[in-house]
């Protein structure tokens, strides 16, 4: 089909191009369950230690239950908008996280030309919780909405309240691709950083999903973990014989990218690694049951982009959800393309499933991993699947993985939406 | 008036949820000279009813109405507040 032959061209051409082409990271931000300082994500990652709690779930009507959930320890009111408007849980995250990253990048906004600043980010159910509650409010006893409801809830709402506070002209992508959408949002920053049409980008995505009403949905889906009682914390058991689904978190993680030449022309620190492949694809088969042959083809596209081959990556970051179907499709995926030749962990266990902020949370954590050069461990894992046994997973205590130099972050969206990143140690220049 | 409790309320309400200099706020201030737009004011005067458990009558707080201060704003809460209470005390409000 001819548009099968423009995709090969266009690849083609993205090969030849990107190998040359990697992606600075000068900065780092977060607000996670596991902390927002390096020190604390770090110490919990490192250690195995899950933020998953069991949280009440009390609805008139229902039978109370337990959730799986990973909480930050976050003051939303101490976030100020640059719209003077209130803003959501998931949005206050955002503007922190990406506040932390530009001052890690030490970046001086009045030096920077922001025509070609660009907002790249993700999130899957955005303002979903504010909505929730503002629902509540209106059928309750308020019986009105606030007048700032849409500007709250609509999908881009972090992505405009970023854009008004950096004052960046360049761009101002949001991006919802489910459990994707934060990995869809660097990986399309990456490319227009690398096509020449912006120079530096805040990147990044978000979630804060744990309003009664959302956390309700999920549970209804049957995907999510129920607490164990004696130990809530190892509520979800990445690719266990005994996974029995997701804990819930909530969080955002940013990046600041830019060329090359940018960061060398504003003297940008040298951060010890760079983003050298991006894929993304769609498995255009299940809206939920994925498809081990597209996160196959995701991969291999990620690892062509970085100019790489299989045998490059010393460390993945798996998707990881801990559902029956996903561990499955994913164990299946990566054996196929990797064997046993590259270590998996899967920091879900720990963090929660934060859904659109998860690929930036997880590329973060790859990025840790690459910086220390230690995998973290997967938490709670015992007995990996019968099924998997072709696959080489972290287990117990985290492994020391001295001279890593290419690691390789997953993010399989309900929707089908697969999106891959490669990171990869800065090779010193001269 | 600019040590009254309604004052102090709205004044917090103004400096912490929508970033109003302290000094910018006084009760000859009008809610045009806010430096909010039309839809941050609309949400002020959502989150001072908020905090007062009341419902300010549109006619009596007519945004399109130029030059209302947050003098007037106060006048208007503590006149609904009032009448709230004597709705629902009516004894007390009689003696």
């Amino acid at each position: 089909m001819s548009s099968g032959a423009a995709h090969a061209v266009l690849a083609a051409t993205a090969t030849a191009h990107t190998a040359a082409a990697p992606v600075h990271v000068s900065g780092l931000g977060f607000i996670t369950p596991l902390g927002r300082s390096i020190e604390a994500f770090d110490d919990a990652l490192f250690a195995g230690r899950s933020a998953v709690r069991a949280q009440p779930l009390e609805i008139p009507g229902m039978d109370p239950m337990a959730i799986a959930a990973a909480t930050c320890d976050f003051d939303a009111s101490s976030v100020r908008s640059a719209s003077r408007l209130p803003l959501d849980r998931g949005t206050a995250m955002a503007l922190a996280a990406a506040q932390d990253a530009a001052a890690d990048a030490g970046l001086d906004l009045d030096a920077l030309d922001r025509d070609r600043l660009g907002i790249f980010w993700g999130s899957g159910l955005a303002g979903a919780s504010t909505f929730d509650a503002t629902t509540r409010a209106l059928y309750g006893e308020q019986r009105r909405m606030r007048p700032t409801t849409v500007l709250t809830v609509m999908p881009n709402a972090a992505v405009a309240e970023l854009a008004l506070h950096f004052g960046a002209r360049g761009a101002a992508l949001a991006y919802a691709c489910a459990c994707a959408s934060s990995a869809v949002a660097i990986g399309e920053a990456m490319r227009a950083i690398r096509g020449g049409w912006i120079d530096i980008a805040i990147v990044g995505g978000h979630d804060a999903m744990l309003t009664p009403g959302v956390m309700a949905s999920w549970h209804a889906m049957r995907v999510m973990a129920p607490p164990p009682a004696d130990a809530p914390a190892t509520a979800c058991r990445p690719f266990s014989g005994d996974r029995a689904g997701f804990a819930i978190g909530e969080g955002a993680a940013a990046l600041v990218l830019e060329s090359e030449a940018h960061a060398r022309a504003r003297g940008a620190g040298a951060q010890p690694f760079v983003l050298s492949g991006y894929a993304s694809n769609c498995d255009g088969t299940h809206i939920t049951n994925p498809d081990p042959a597209g996160q196959v083809r995701a991969m291999r596209a990620a690892l062509r982009d970085a100019g790489l081959v299989p045998s490059d990556i010393g460390h993945i970051n798996a998707h990881g959800t801990a559902t029956s179907a996903g561990d499955a499709a994913e164990a299946a995926s990566i054996g196929e393309l990797f064997g046993d030749a590259a270590p998996v962990s899967a920091t879900k266990a720990i963090h929660g499933h934060v859904l659109g902020g998860g690929g930036a949370i997880e590329l973060v954590a790859a990025l840790r991993a690459l910086a220390r050069e230690i995998l973290p461990p997967i938490a709670h894992l015992h007995t990996p699947d019968a099924a998997f046994g072709n696959v080489d997973f972290v287990r117990g205590a985290a492994r020391e993985a001295r001279g890593l130099r290419h690691v390789l972050s997953n993010s399989f969206a309900f929707g089908g939406t697969n999106a891959v990143i490669v990171a990869s140690r800065r090779v010193s220049e001269g | 008036m600019s040590s009254s409790p309604t004052f102090n309320s709205i004044a917090t309400i103004l400096e912490t949820d929508f970033r109003v200099a302290r000094a910018n706020i006084s009760p000859a201030t009008a809610l045009s000279d806010l430096g909010l737009d039309s839809l941050a004011l609309m949400e002020f005067v959502f989150a001072v009813e908020d905090a007062f458990h009341l419902r300010i009558p549109e006619d009596r707080l007519d945004p399109r109405e130029a030059g209302i201060t947050l003098q007037r704003l106060c006048e208007v809460i503590d006149a609904e507040g009032e009448a709230a209470a004597a709705r629902a005390e009516p004894m007390a409000a009689a003696a």
